[in-house]
């Protein structure tokens, strides 16, 4: 990996006695990754965000970010940030919305204006610059949100759950941003739910589940060990039923599931099925989806299990 | 650093003039100072409407220096204690409540956190920012009557504008307590009616003083007298800033203190209060201010500590 821009270790966070959102949790990102950190609602996704930006105060932390140790408010300069449940004051325009926070951000004034021009139109909301930003519908608001995290120009990018309330094209956009956004060099830190873009995006994952990271790697690793194999077969299953869930299978109608990349075993049960006389139409092995792999975190059994669960 | 302080002051200023009350509050100022523009004086006569009315005023001169003093006790009465003290301040308290809980609402808090500032600047430059609300608030009301009396009364005393910094200071003693309600809660409703409590409770043991003080039958018990100037000697002294505020106003000018006493009480009740007056007025402003700042500082500590302590 590149020089880490993220590099934290062991982060602890408890809310009270009772509430242990983050239970020690270690990160890297290294410069110019898209990374993205999933898990399910309440799992400590935006805690852990919000202690890199000094917004909670960890219970425990080491580490650094942007190579200064944690906690330092210096490297915020370098940060942009999209917080999750977005408000502005009601009293500022869009465009004010960003020159001010772009001045908190230490921008002079000269680029300010310039960039706040340039980024109202990269979001599609040059026209609306000049209406407070009250009467914004949530779509928009989200939209000046991210173009307010660009504004300083920064190097890493926080981005927590960016497409929430974005319309298809939206979202699109957005993945063009962060696409040209990675081809600048920058780094970009995303939350998200909507797994199918993650994989679109994102060079690396981490699954957080209860505070703790329950899958980490690139969307390749994280799917390659979970590969399932699918047999096809014609007619009835009803002889070797329990012989097959025996050996690990899940029948759904006239096709059979089998969890993990052991072909060996997958051949002993092709041998029980064609002993029992049942003609296989196909064998196909399957890459699974990252929700899969999600499922599969969450609640912490086999591919297959999971999918049970679903059923 | 330059950039973000004047960031954050300029955001609080737009949040100002964003703010209904704050219009309301310099209309009211404004026709304050038309109605009194329409009032002025003749020996014996008090003229309204340039000449519509004379109504006469037995006794009463404002030409003389004695008069002034009248009118300018009356002004410092009217702007510190009934028009500021009551209803200027209440709109004040109400206008400013939501500075901090707004502020500090889910999801915006957020990005100003994620900025490079700390925390203090932030909490300390909205402070600064809501004084100067009222600053200006204060600036234009005395301003004005400043004018009329001088020009319309002919009564030019300086000192009267030292009444801006004393609303301003005035106004602090309780936005402290807005503040630290607000943080704490972070609930404008609770900073308004906690901060209206705590200036009841400042307003009250002062205002006892002076009733049992100038009640005989009660002065006579020892033990409520020293219970209830205790009670008012504890900082802030909101009361104390009338008398500092009259005693600046004529310092530097000829006209006497508490005049227009002389006409209505009997010469011992007189002289009695007189001495009172004098007395409170020895007292020194540098304490009396200084002793109140202190507790300001210390709520206004707390409040931040918290601010800065917190989790969002
Ligand atoms: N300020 C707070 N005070 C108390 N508990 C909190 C606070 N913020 C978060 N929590 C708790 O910490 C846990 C993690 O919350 P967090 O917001 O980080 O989850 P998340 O992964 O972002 O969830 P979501 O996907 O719903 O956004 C939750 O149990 C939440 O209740
Ligand atoms: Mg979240």
């Amino acid at each position: 990996m590149k020089d880490a821009v993220i590099d934290i270790r062991n982060v602890r966070k408890d809310f009270g006695r009772k509430v242990h959102a983050l239970r020690g949790v270690s990160l890297r990102v290294g410069a110019g990754e898209v990374f993205g950190l999933l898990g399910p609602n309440g799992a400590g996704k935006s805690t852990l965000v919000k202690i890199l930006l000094t917004i909670v105060r960890p219970t425990q932390a080491e580490g650094t970010l942007l190579g200064q140790p944690l906690g330092r408010r210096g490297p915020l300069a370098q940060v942009g940030y999209l917080p999750e449940n977005l408000r502005f004051p009601a009293h500022l325009r869009g465009r004010q919305v960003l020159e001010h926070y772009a001045a908190l951000a230490k921008v002079p004034r000269a680029v300010r204006r310039r960039r706040a021009a340039e980024l109202l139109e990269r979001v599609g909301m040059s026209s609306w610059g000049d209406t407070p930003a009250s009467r914004y519908s949530k779509g928009m608001l989200q939209r000046l949100g991210i173009a307010q995290a660009l504004m300083n120009d920064p190097k890493l990018v926080f981005l927590d759950e960016p497409t929430d309330g974005l319309d298809p094209l939206g979202r699109r956009d957005v993945r063009h941003m962060l696409a040209d956004l990675t081809k600048r060099g920058k780094t970009v830190f995303l939350n998200s739910h909507i797994l199918s873009e993650l994989e679109m995006i994102c060079d690396r994952v981490s699954i957080l589940v209860q505070g703790q990271v329950a899958r980490e790697g690139t969307i390749a690793q994280l799917t390659e060990h979970s590969v399932t194999y699918r047999i096809t077969v014609a007619g009835g299953l009803d002889g070797v039923a329990a012989e097959v869930r025996k050996r690990g299978g899940v029948i759904d109608g006239n096709a059979i599931s089998v969890a993990g990349r052991d072909a060996a075993a997958v051949n002993q049960l092709i041998d029980v099925l064609r002993g029992a006389g049942v003609l296989i139409e196909s064998v196909t092995p399957q890459r699974f989806s990252l929700e899969d792999v999600f499922v599969e975190a969450v609640h912490g059994r086999g591919v297959g299990a999971a999918l049970e669960a679903e059923r | 650093m330059g950039t973000q302080l004047w960031a954050i002051l300029r955001d609080g200023f737009r949040e100002s003039l964003d703010r209904k009350m704050f219009w309301v509050v310099a209309t009211m100022t404004l026709l304050i100072a038309a109605v009194m523009a329409c009032i002025s004086f003749e020996p014996d006569k008090i003229v309204l409407l340039f000449g519509m009315w004379r109504i006469p005023a037995e006794g009463f001169d404002a030409t003389t220096e004695m008069g002034k003093s009248q009118v300018l006790s009356v002004m410092i009465q009217f702007v510190m204690s009934t028009l500021l003290g009551w209803i200027g301040m209440m709109l004040m308290i109400i206008a400013t409540a939501d500075f901090y809980p707004s502020m500090m609402e889910r999801g915006a808090i957020d990005v100003v956190l994620s900025k490079p500032i700390p925390r203090w600047v932030l909490f300390l430059f909205k402070y600064l920012g809501s004084l100067a609300f009222v600053l200006l608030q204060a600036t234009l009301f005395v301003g004005l009557t400043f004018l009329v009396m001088g020009l319309r009364w002919n009564i030019w005393a300086p000192g009267y504008l030292m009444a801006i910094p004393l609303m301003v200071l005035l106004f602090s003693y309780i936005y402290c307590i807005s503040v630290y309600v607000g943080v704490m809660t972070r609930s404008t409703v609770a900073a308004i009616l906690i901060s209206i409590c705590a200036w009841a409770a400042y307003v009250v043991p002062p205002a006892a003083l002076e009733v049992v003080e100038s009640e005989p039958s009660l002065r006579a018990n020892q033990a409520l007298v020293r219970a209830i100037g205790f009670a008012a000697a504890i900082p802030p002294k909101t009361a104390d800033i009338d008398y500092i505020a009259s005693r600046w106003a004529k310092a530097g000018t000829s006209l006497d203190l508490m005049p227009q006493q002389q006409m209505t009480l009997p010469p011992e009740e007189m002289e009695r209060l007189r001495e009172r007056e004098r007395s409170k007025i020895a007292a020194n402003p540098a304490y009396s201010i200084g002793s109140s700042l202190l507790f300001e500082a210390l709520v206004v500590g707390l409040a931040m500590w918290r601010f800065c302590r917190r989790d969002f």
